[in-house]
């Protein structure tokens, strides 16, 4: 029995090895969309796929690009950065993607940018803000339209201290994507002559947050500023309703903190909160409204900051048009500085400098469960100076100076 | 300095009913039948499912607390006569790969039935009161509340009830029970029924706290492995003192450490009894000896 | 006292090591097949524990982890000599696998397999919370290892042969400790520690020692494995994976040495192409694992034997 089992072990192994059936006679181009499809950040992932499937529907329906169909690749990479670098490897080895839009966690962002580095495969990220993507790690082939922390943060910051309170709490989560974005925002809040009353980091995946309270409310802040992403800033703002401390304190957060779908189920905790984003379904702009509406009218549900997934594949796409080849050194040289007026917010510039795509914004701030814009920012303005190669944290510390 | 204290203690008893609740199931399967069960957290996370079931059916989160440990103890006494009974001759250490394979299994189930994202449960009782200084929701103090019933309930149960003096003989010896005419197979599907239903309540009563997810069960396991160990593998009060020592100090500890060093902390401790004093605090001499 | 290797074996090394040369091996597949022979190895190590010696340990993952990051350390400083990477997963590990081996080996049975996972959940919450090894994301971006100046392990096609290279190593290794008159007390002490002991064997000794070989073998599993993947996660050592070793041995065959390398060969190319097919797969491993347990416990391809013999059997080996 043992032989037996031994040779039929052996040769199912040697069947996996054997390739899929070749395609079909077509010319096929192949996209990856790595991100998470499953845990923390699902909704995110989901909607990535989602914003990638409409632009690419929109692309064949026209003959494609380089009369190219294109075939979307999709990877879970749950939300860490190990499994995201294997099926970055795999996308790019085996299934030989010329472009890789993700990851969803900055975590598996930054780990899945040496993969596309080493292996010259257009990268672009449009939801995963640590500010080291655009400093200390950039590379000639990584684009970006999601506003990073210190996009963030230069956006946001001034309108708290000047409109919501002067003494500012810190909670963030407790890995790459929370920590920039604390770094970030305490920073800014400071130049803008804020007090930072404290600062706490909680683990991803926190169960119960409950431990940290008590440090909130001792230092009596005005503004609580919180820098979660999915199913756990759902569980935080329960957490913090249930304490009465999202009444006592104003509140303030990231732009993927939560998506629109989820404010309904947990409208009253989050009443009044202020954040900074590039997309609501609820902005009256007619370009926003637009897309809104083609995305409701294919999947049935509102669109998201996702959105940013769809303009990354435009972009891609025109600039392959341009050069006409899928080199990755050509195409990433024409991206740089390149506009396209078909963004869910109509015409978007991506800066020369460190690929960053010039975002004019909003603030936002959540009633009734909705999205309201109150401010508009003009993307020149948050953009920040291009730092590639510089250090964006030197000199920070995470001291709370005592006044 | 009480005003910080304080709150911090209630947190640390409120989570340990919980986990006592959760560890008693625990500790009673491995006295009675030599299995430490790795599949227990995922019992935990389907009695929070089942809740959810049953609340989008009867929109009573009450009927739920009743319904949901029973379908689970259901699912228990399936999983022990189909499963476990054939192990119970063999190496302890069987049960334990054994329940590991179940608990993949129930895990990856709960996904694909339930789907990966994070589900909510609505405390039954809304609201907060000023409490110690802070204003602390309802529904842990209720929490704390029921758990205690529970406990206490169980308590009487094993000491004053004719079953449950059956199973606490059973658990100190299987053999002469035999002997004297009681049906033990019986027995023992019966108790690990009973503990699947509590690790289900557990899983239900602690969903509006924490939410439900599938993997809800993964990070309980370990602090539940960690409070049968202290108590005494086999101690019913054991474990239940154990879930609270280990919860208010979990509480306690977070004051003056961060809480990631916390778990670090916990875990030594952990270590430093395992080999200073194997049987825990309650335990029976030989079990791991 | 038969060869080294008899010749089955070194022709499924030729056979391995012209793998390569077939048109079917991709990049993509030679890093495949890094992974599935690697994690073979590392389930081979196992099965001197459990196969040989009876010891069940749920915190082999820690050892693979402490590995990695040994390597992954000096890589991000610059220290780019495989060799001393090497060198400091196995001073690492080793030192590791003293403590808890001695500890773990000092009672019976089911006391080893929890303290061994509760070990290894304090390296895991220690380096998934510790800062200076990168917290939950771990140390990232790892350049490549270099066996000799100039000669770095950057292409798929270097890796693969260091893989083959430190499987047959390992493989005699294990071989020749098994066949060893030490092998044979373990054996010994598996069947009947009282009598060993009785016998006068220094069994705590025998132990340690079996622990710390296995521990070593995967330490230097884990330390190769960061040289290939660029990167050491916390999430290498979770007690999750362990389990995952676990069901590779059970899946190859308890005590055999080969059957562990192929079910965890197995193990790992059934998770590579199915998952990204089919989610559930997880169900189907769980369910194997209990299968095996209730129908099958000596594994798959295991000769007639347990974690613990029946009173009455043959004669060992």
């Amino acid at each position: 029995m043992g032989k037996r089992l031994t040779y039929l072990v052996f040769l199912s192994c040697a069947l996996m090895m054997l390739p899929v059936a070749p395609a079909s006679a077509q010319k096929v181009v192949k996209i990856g969309d790595l991100g998470s499809k499953v845990g923390v950040f699902e909704g995110y992932g989901k909607y990535q796929t989602m914003a990638i499937q409409m632009a690419v529907e929109e692309l064949n329906a026209k003959g494609g690009v380089l009369g190219h169909k294109i075939e979307i690749i999709s990877e879970d990479d749950e939300t860490k950065p190990a499994p995201a670098v294997r099926k970055a490897e795999k996308l790019i080895l085996q299934d030989d993607v010329k472009l890789l839009i993700g990851a969803v966690s900055s975590g598996a962002t930054l780990a899945v940018m040496d993969v596309t580095k080493k292996h010259k495969v257009i990268h672009w990220n449009s939801v995963s803000c640590a500010e080291f993507m655009r400093t200390t790690k950039f590379h000639k082939y990584y684009f970006s339209n999601q506003p990073d922390s210190r996009m963030q943060a230069t956006g946001l910051a001034k309108y708290m201290v000047e409109k919501m309170g002067k003494r500012v709490y810190i909670f963030y989560t407790d890995y790459a994507m929370g920590q920039s974005d604390g770094r970030q925002f305490k920073t800014a809040l400071e130049k803008h002559g804020g007090e930072v009353v404290g600062v706490a980091g909680a683990p991803l995946d926190t169960k119960d947050f409950s431990p940290w309270f008590g440090a909130i409310n001792q230092s009596n802040p005005d503004v609580l500023f919180v820098a979660f992403a999915g199913t756990d800033s759902l569980r935080l703002m329960t957490q913090l309703h249930s304490f009465g401390m999202t009444k006592k304190y104003k509140l303030a957060g990231i732009d993927c903190f939560l998506l629109q779908q989820d404010l309904p189920a947990i409208a009253e905790p989050m009443e009044g909160f202020v954040q900074l984003a590039h997309y609501s379904a609820y902005n009256p702009d007619k370009n926003m409204q637009a897309f809104n509406a083609k995305f409701k009218k294919k999947f049935g549900v509102d669109g998201n900051i996702m959105a940013g997934a769809y303009d990354a594949v435009l972009f891609w796409a025109a600039a392959v048009e341009k050069v006409k080849s899928f080199d990755a050194d050509k195409v990433a040289e024409a991206q740089e500085g390149m506009c396209i007026d078909n963004t869910h917010i109509g015409r978007q510039c991506i800066r020369k400098e460190d690929h960053q795509v010039i975002m004019d914004m909003h603030l936002y701030q959540v009633k009734g469960g909705k999205n309201i814009p109150i401010a508009a920012l003009a993307g020149k303005d948050t953009i920040g100076e291009a730092m590639v190669g510089k250090d964006p944290i030197e000199g920070f510390t995470w001291e709370i100076k005592k006044k | 300095m009480a005003a910080v204290l304080l709150p911090q203690l209630l947190h640390g008893v409120v989570f340990g009913a919980g986990l006592g609740l959760l560890a008693l199931g625990l500790t009673v399967i491995f006295g009675l039948l030599g299995v430490m069960n790795f599949a227990h957290g995922e019992l935990f996370m389907f009695g929070a499912y089942a809740g959810i079931a049953v609340i989008s059916v009867t929109h009573s989160f009450w009927v739920a607390l009743i319904a949901a440990p029973l379908i689970v103890a259901a699912i228990g006494a399936v999983t022990e006569m189909a499963t476990l009974r054939p192990l119970y001759r063999r190496e302890p250490l069987y049960g334990l790969i054994m329940t590991f394979g179940l608990a993949l299994a129930f895990r990856e189930g709960a996904r694909q039935l339930f789907g990966g994202d994070m589900r909510r449960i609505l405390p039954p009782i809304e609201g907060s009161i000023p409490l110690l200084g802070m204003t602390y929701p309802k529904y842990r103090l209720f929490l704390l509340a029921i758990s205690s019933l529970l406990l206490l309930a169980i308590w009487l149960f094993f000491t004053r009830t004719r079953a449950g003096i059956v199973v606490r003989a059973a658990v100190q010896d299987a053999e002469m029970l035999d002997g004297l005419g009681v049906n033990v197979p019986r027995v023992f599907t019966l108790t690990f029924a009973g503990s699947a239903a509590l690790a289900a309540v557990a899983g239900l009563l602690l969903a509006p706290v924490f939410t439900v997810y599938p993997t809800m069960g993964v990070e309980v396991i370990l602090l539940a492995f960690i409070v049968v160990i202290l108590g005494g593998m086999g101690s019913l009060g054991g474990s239940v003192v154990a879930a609270f020592v280990i919860g208010i100090t979990q509480s306690l500890l977070t004051l003056w450490m961060n809480p990631q060093r916390v778990a670090i902390a916990i875990f030594g401790i952990m270590i430093v009894v395992l080999i200073v004093r194997p049987r825990g605090f309650f335990g029976r001499e030989g079990v791991l000896e | 006292m038969s060869s080294l290797l008899p010749w089955k074996g070194w022709v499924v090394f030729a056979a391995l090591a012209a793998l390569p040369l077939t048109p079917w091996m991709t990049k993509y597949h030679m890093l495949l097949a890094f992974d599935a022979l690697l994690f073979g190895a590392v389930a081979m190590s196992l099965d001197l524990l459990m196969g040989y010696a009876g010891l069940v340990s749920f915190g082999h993952a820690a050892f693979f982890g402490l590995g990695a990051y040994s390597t992954a350390v000096l890589l991000e400083r610059g220290i780019l000599s495989l060799w001393l990477c090497l060198g400091l997963a196995v001073v690492i590990v080793g030192a590791y696998a003293f403590v808890v081996g001695y500890f773990a080996t000092a009672r019976r049975g089911i006391y080893f397999a929890l303290l061994t996972l509760i070990f290894a959940e304090v390296v895991y919450t220690v380096f998934r919370y510790t800062q200076a090894f990168g917290g939950s994301d771990g140390i990232q971006g790892l350049p490549s290892p270099v066996i000799l100046p100039g000669v770095a392990l950057d292409t798929p096609i270097r890796i693969y042969y260091a893989v083959v290279l430190y499987l047959l190593l390992a493989y005699l290794a294990c071989r020749v400790l098994v066949r060893s008159h030490f092998g044979q007390v373990l054996v010994a002490i598996r069947e009947n520690e009282d009598r060993a002991r009785f016998l006068g064997y220094d069994v705590q000794r025998y132990k340690m020692g079996v622990c710390l070989i296995s521990a070593v073998l995967t330490g230097l599993a884990g330390a190769l494995y960061a040289g290939r993947a660029a990167y050491a996660t916390p999430d290498l050592m979770h007690w999750s994976i362990s389990g995952e070793f676990i069901i590779m041995v059970m899946i190859g065959g308890l005590g055999t040495l080969v059957g562990p390398i192929i079910g965890g060969a197995f193990f790992i190319l059934l998770q590579e192409k199915v998952s990204s097919y089919v989610q559930w797969y997880s169900i189907v491993i769980g369910v194997v694992l209990v299968l095996i347990v209730l129908f099958a416990p000596h594994g798959l391809l295991g000769f007639r034997r347990g974690l613990r013999a029946r009173p009455r059997r043959e004669a060992a080996g």
